[in-house]
């Protein structure tokens, strides 16, 4: 009887013993599991489209992800799809992982060489090939645009489940006419099958985030995380949207480019994304004033803006599906969300280029199944909207031009990472560089996995991307130093960034078919060439170009789209000294002009 | 059926006919039409002439006594003009519609009549075809029609853009004014020598996507049509009750500017009664037709119509034509100087 309270010490004490033991354990448990990666990537939004960039469209979930997370204004991306995605899912430079230009614009010059297979190559591992190695469970859906074979497909490097389309873009809706005639359908693959038939109900953005949603469930049974790469394809044009969303923002763009922009601007020097007295981007010089249009012509204009932010919305109302359903089911707060853009919005006349001239395979393909037109009738199924440059300009909001260019207006984009391990939640970060091939070593690093040397059995490139894992947990402010820098070629213009100095070459009318100097720390929207003030920091970006063509095997295409951009645009200065931008130009033999077009002569005399 | 003499039944059932003929002219078996109640801009204008071909005939025979028949056999041939002009326009801050229509032409009319002559109007012999034809200006009228529901003003190519009506009430008044062509001593009259009013509701739902060339549309016109009486119908008073009607049409643009539609029309009531006693039976009809419209241009178009009776009282039979040419303008549209030019 006397042992009585010891004995119940004791059971006490063992309990006790056992809880903290067990409780312990679980803790450990829960440190080491492994997060799950949702990437979502908008095909061509706009820099300041998001509220909380700034922009006037309706984004609550994407507002609240960047009040749990931190968002980047210095985050770039390249000027266009494909070329992106390429350096995303393989953390190198496109010019290495096989997208030195886009496969639908390739240059005579450059077919067959390294690099420009036009598809993810084999010298790269994707991010999802290295993560299903190890452990997790991979998931894609949307838009792939990395090549069709069954070897290049998602299924076929590294995504477990998939439910995507290989092209570049196309109708939203289940009648899946893409965009060139050249294939006149979509292609889609499930699992790594072809997808014959969609949905009567499809709609992209729906549709995408459904099978998430079934991916994430039908694999959770194992307790392995997951990385989900949900590749939208809103709001690419065609812009449409779900008739109930056609006229969610009517009259809201009526007032036209100008304002709207003026407006953005406000904004986002209120939630410090611009700084107060930041020096951006003029309308472009060959837009109208929006305020020289009659009111009519305003709402005319308007409305292919209306459906572009309708379908900007609808993505965003589709990504709160996807987040309310990790809540649900408990991953929520071990998912690190990453949000990006994947270049500049589209200001160039996308269906003009597809449809081609009047009589051509093209134009009948658009007759066929995009032909559809009138006021009250864009963003419907049967059409092929697109906004135009003035209202590109209002998405990149405060910079100059779009996608497609290398100026700031097509490489820049909005970055928002949230989920465990990212501190400071509601911060603005202004000041790290950024760049799109660093996510796919921060998932590496967020996952454990160290990136081989080779995979497979091949070599494969070292990736260039810089984790930004110490930047997340709060330890540096940016994965780069002054020191580094960046490099972009696509459609042979160019740029280099170091620190806030950037030099960028671009076709007329763009820019002067010459290396122009930029300090974008006091001039954001690249409005005053430096070259004569700076001479000698404009020739040490150009020999970092030097070192980014060597290094990455870079080959300035023989054709550009941009080529002859100046003969249907007016010219950006009334005077120079190549004026008019043709003469003598005619007079040269080939090979002349091939090598002016490559920037190996200074062009114009 | 009261109980009526043979004389006054003839002259009733051939009055009936007439007045039907009558009627006809402007509204019996013959619509508004098609998309007749759409919006437009305020202050455009519409000029129409309608070129109108219609035939009636009433096969059904009576035997009142032994021996004694009436053959009405009749067979009208209607040719009809309608020229009309209508204004849009707002009114109480409504859109609104006046249009004044003004109709003539001619009618003949073929009846066999077997009847002991004292039963008979002066002039007609028993047992032979009794014809009788009229020609000139039919009874004018205007009509408002008043949005009530579901259309905003229409001011500006600012209202016109931002246009996509779904679902419209308007309530329509019109007035049949008896200043056509109208002899006593005659049973077939282009005017009708009395004042006849309608009171309509024309709704519409528009479905599908308002632009040219996808436009679809479901229109219901329910009216009653109110008649006074004429005093001086073959010396008799001459009344009706009132005709309730409801016309239908299921339209759909098959391209810009072209659209076909599906048109019904149902007629009930128009009870006769001549002095004071009710005769013959209520009227009863209804009508399908198809109409297309083609846009020559962007101010002209043609439209035709085609229509005849699934069924009818007294064996009525129609068939209607119509050919209508109609020029609208309005202020000009947007064009470069002013896009270029500002407010």
């Amino acid at each position: 009887m006397r042992n009585k309270p010891l004995s119940i010490l004791l059971a006490a004490y063992l309990v006790a013993g056992i809880t903290i033991c067990f409780t312990g354990t679980e803790v450990a448990a829960q440190e080491n599991k492994r997060p799950n990666i949702l990437l979502i990537v908008a095909d061509d939004m706009g820099y300041s489209d998001l509220g909380c960039y700034g922009g006037e469209i309706r984004t609550p979930v994407l507002d609240k992800l960047a009040q749990q997370g931190v968002r980047y204004t210095d985050f770039y991306v390249s000027p266009t799809c494909s070329v992106t995605r390429s350096m995303l899912l393989s953390g190198t430079d496109n010019h290495v992982a096989g997208l030195g230009n886009m496969v639908e614009l390739t240059s005579p010059n450059q077919v067959g060489k390294p690099g420009y297979e036009g598809v993810l190559n084999e010298r790269v591992a994707s991010v999802a090939e290295l993560l299903s190695d190890n452990g997790y469970h991979t998931y894609m859906v949307g838009k792939w645009h990395l090549g069709m074979k069954p070897d290049q497909i998602p299924h076929a490097r590294g995504f477990e489940r998939d439910f995507s389309t290989l092209v570049g873009g196309g109708s939203h809706f289940d009648n899946g006419w893409n965009i060139s005639w050249q294939i006149p359908k979509m292609p889609y693959t499930e699992d790594g099958r072809p997808v014959k038939k969609l949905p009567k109900d499809f709609y992209s953005s729906k549709n995408y985030t459904d099978k998430t949603i079934q991916f994430i469930d039908e694999g959770r049974g194992d307790g392995k995380p997951f990385f989900a790469y949900m590749a939208f394809t809103a709001p690419h044009g065609p812009l449409q949207v779900p008739n109930d969303w056609l006229r969610r923002y009517k009259n809201r763009y009526d007032e036209g480019w100008d304002g709207i922009r003026h407006k953005r601007l406000a904004r986002m020097k209120e939630l410090g994304i611009v700084d107060k007295d930041a020096n951006t981007a003029d309308r472009l010089f060959f837009l109208p004033r929006s305020s020289g249009f009659t009111p009519a012509v305003r709402v005319m204009l308007g409305r292919s803006m209306e459906i572009y932010a309708a379908m900007v919305e609808y993505m965003d109302d589709q990504i709160g599906r996807v987040f309310d359903h990790l809540k649900e089911i408990g991953e929520y707060d071990n998912t690190v969300v990453i949000f990006i853009s994947d270049n500049g919005a589209e200001g160039n006349n996308l269906r003009g280029m597809v449809a081609g001239q009047v009589g051509t395979f093209g134009f009948l393909h658009a007759m066929n199944n995009f032909a559809e037109d009138g006021h009250n009738s864009l963003g419907r199924k049967g059409t092929f909207a697109e906004y135009g440059p003035a209202w590109a300009q209002v998405g990149m909001t405060p910079f100059r031009l779009y996608k497609g260019l290398v100026a700031e207006g097509g490489i820049r984009s909005p970055l928002i990472v949230s989920g465990p391990g990212v501190k400071g939640a509601g911060e603005l970060n202004k000041k790290a560089i950024l760049h799109v091939m660093d996510i796919a070593p921060t998932i590496l690093e967020l996952a454990g996995i160290e990136h081989p040397a080779t995979y497979k059995g091949r070599e494969i490139a070292p990736m260039q991307g810089k984790s930004w894992v110490g930047m997340l947990n709060g330890s540096t402010q940016s994965p780069r130093s002054s020191d580094d820098w960046l490099g972009w070629e696509l459609f042979g213009n160019r740029a280099i960034r170091q620190g806030d100095w950037k030099i960028s070459w671009h076709y007329e009318p763009f820019g002067s078919w010459d290396w122009q100097l930029f300090n974008l720390a006091e001039d954001l929207g690249e409005q005053y060439d430096l070259s004569n003030e700076f001479p000698k920091k404009r020739a040490e970006l150009i020999s970092l170009w030097d070192e980014y063509v060597k290094t990455n095997g870079v080959i300035i295409g023989s054709r550009s789209p941009f080529e002859q951009a100046n003969r249907h645009l007016p010219n950006s200065v009334t005077e120079y000294d190549n004026y008019p931008p043709l003469r003598g130009l005619e007079a040269l033999p080939y090979e002349t002009l091939l090598e002016l077009m490559a920037g190996k002569k200074k062009g114009g005399q | 059926m009261t109980k009526v003499n043979r004389y006054t039944y003839l002259l009733t059932l051939l009055g009936s006919l007439v007045s039907i003929l009558s009627f006809g002219v402007t509204a019996l078996a013959q619509d508004d039409g098609a998309r007749a109640y759409w919006s437009a801009r305020s202050g455009s204008q519409m000029f129409s002439f309608q070129y109108l071909p219609m035939n009636i005939g009433a096969s059904d025979s009576k035997e009142f006594a032994p021996g004694q028949y009436i053959y009405p056999n009749a067979n009208i041939d209607v040719n009809v003009f309608f020229v009309t002009w209508a204004r849009h326009m707002n009114l109480f801050r409504r859109p609104s519609m006046l249009a004044v229509n003004i109709v003539g032409g001619s009618v003949n009319a073929n009846v066999n009549i077997k009847a002991a002559p004292e039963f008979l109007p002066p002039g007609i012999t028993p047992g032979t075809a009794f014809s009788q034809s009229s020609s000139g200006f039919a009874d004018p009228n205007i009509q408002l029609a008043v949005n009530l529901f579901g259309t905003p003003m229409l001011n500006s190519n600012v209202d016109l853009l931002n246009y996509e009506p779904t679902i419209t009430l308007d309530a329509a008044v019109m007035l049949m004014f008896p200043l056509g062509e109208y002899k006593k001593d005659k049973l077939i009259n282009m005017g009708l020598n009395r004042l006849i009013g309608r009171v309509g509701f024309p709704f519409k739902w528009h479905f599908g996507v308002f632009s040219p060339g996808y436009m679809s549309s479901f229109e219901l016109m329910p009216s009653v049509w109110l008649f006074a009486e004429n005093s001086d119908f073959v010396g008799k008073k001459l009344e009706n009750d009132p005709l309730w009607s409801l016309e239908g049409h299921l339209t759909h643009d098959f391209a810009p500017g072209l659209f076909a539609s599906f048109d019904m029309l149902y007629q009930s009531g128009f009870q006769t009664s001549v002095d004071g006693v009710e005769v013959g039976d209520k009227l009863e009809i209804g009508n399908l037709g198809i109409t297309l419209n083609y846009n020559v241009s962007d101010n002209v178009m043609i439209r035709t119509e085609y229509s005849s009776n699934v069924f009818g009282s007294d064996n009525l039979e129609t068939s209607v034509g119509r050919l209508q040419f109609i020029y609208h303008w309005s202020t000009p549209d947007v064009n470069f100087k002013k896009l270029m030019g500002g407010n």
